[in-house]
């Protein structure tokens, strides 16, 4: 078996026939590799590992194809958002209103604190404060998780999630435009998505009035 | 984006800070976990270490044999910040060059946004130099806020920071 595999390899260099052997194997690959990816964008609670597996060959594979088929201009595939593969169990996102108001409560026993010189804060602390206050929409956190939680029955991921609510979106158009892993759900999720960013729109006006009265 | 985190570490606590009353005790752990926590300032899974929210369980202190300090078992949770790939950000122009430039976004110093990932903005040379769309208007220049996607990120070991490579490629995406 391992000398024909070595034949077949060493032909290859040599005669056109192979080489069309060759680049049809390759084509094979990539097919697959895009129904992979179809896969996973349409499965988005498929395993773990097999997402992870499909994701790395399929940026690499497409990184080939472009250095040598000029012929072929294909878009590079849209960045999808994957932040379940990378974590690790005992961590679950935060929405950035979420996070502003755990860390503007420690902020506010911050004189306390500061007068204890043995208490270390962290120096990323107040650098992550003020980016998770620059990018809050919202007062209540609370109703801002259980509005966005019914989407979690279409599939919608927790990543996905606290994105949303971190961009402040407002039309489903703009969720999709910028999530483009929610594209893959569109069907299933369009209506849902639509009521919830609704729902969401009557918590930030509600805020924003408060900023102003502030 | 941030993270809500449960971690279960050692914590150390000297000889000398070992007290008979029992509220001491607990304090000196805490205070050590605090200063390690800060110490530790960022893993490659976690991202930023943030702020300790609670602290859920002491497990049962184990005297060390040769310097009477005693190791402390403790479960607690904390929050952290990380960019992830495909996540949508907002950076804040710290410095241009002809080749791009560099935002800060939260405790990330360095989000690299180069000129090849913002198609339609050209280089202005001036006093103050910027990056300009002419068929928007729209500007890059210093301390602008922009709204962008993240392409790579890099986590550097040695100095506990992370890097990444932010675009501009993608609807709705650009100064806000």
């Amino acid at each position: 078996m391992s000398d024909k595999g070595g034949k077949g390899g060493k032909s290859a260099l040599k005669s056109p026939a192979s080489k069309g052997k060759d680049s049809k194997g390759r084509k094979v690959q990539f097919d697959s590799e895009d129904m992979f990816d179809e896969k996973f964008e349409t499965n988005g609670n498929g395993n773990g590992k097999s997402n992870g597996k499909d994701g790395t060959p399929f940026a690499k594979g497409k990184g080939g194809k472009g250095d040598k088929g000029g012929s072929s201009k294909k878009e590079p595939p849209p960045l999808l958002l994957k932040v379940e593969e990378e974590l690790p169990e005992n961590a679950k996102c935060l929405m950035n209103c979420e996070a502003a108001q755990i860390l503007q409560g420690i902020q506010d026993h911050m004189v306390l604190l500061s007068k204890d010189p043995t208490i270390k804060i962290p120096s990323s602390f107040d650098r992550a404060l003020q980016y998770a206050n620059t990018g809050n929409f919202y007062t209540n956190p609370h109703s801002v998780r259980q509005t966005l939680e019914t989407l979690k029955k279409q599939d919608v991921s927790d990543g996905e999630i606290c994105l949303i609510a971190n961009t402040g979106i407002e039309s489903t158009k703009k969720a999709f435009a910028l999530i483009p892993s929610l594209k893959a759900k569109k069907s299933k999720v369009k209506e849902s998505l639509g009521t919830a960013l609704t729902e969401l729109n009557k918590l930030k006006t509600v805020t924003e009035s408060t900023i102003v009265l502030d | 984006m941030f993270l809500k985190v449960q971690l279960s570490w050692n914590v150390v606590i000297p000889a000398e800070n070992l007290d008979i009353k029992g509220l001491m005790l607990q304090k000196a752990i805490l205070v050590r976990l605090l200063d390690d926590f800060s110490a530790k300032k960022a893993t490659k899974d976690l991202g930023y270490l943030l702020a300790v929210t609670t602290l859920d369980k002491i497990g049962e202190g184990k005297v060390r044999e040769h310097s009477g300090d005693v190791l402390f078992p403790v479960n607690f949770t904390c929050l952290s910040f990380k960019v992830f790939r495909g996540e949508i950000i907002e950076g804040v122009v710290h410095k241009i060059l002809k080749h791009g430039v560099f935002m800060r976004c939260g405790p990330i110093e360095n989000l690299y946004l180069s000129n090849q990932k913002m198609s339609g903005y050209q280089y202005q040379v001036a006093e103050n130099p910027c990056f300009l769309n002419e068929k928007t208007g729209s500007r890059i220049e210093k301390d602008a806020t922009l709204r962008c996607v993240v392409i790579g990120v890099k986590y550097l070991e040695a100095q506990k920071e992370f890097q990444a490579v932010v675009g501009l490629e993608g609807d709705y995406l650009g100064p806000v």
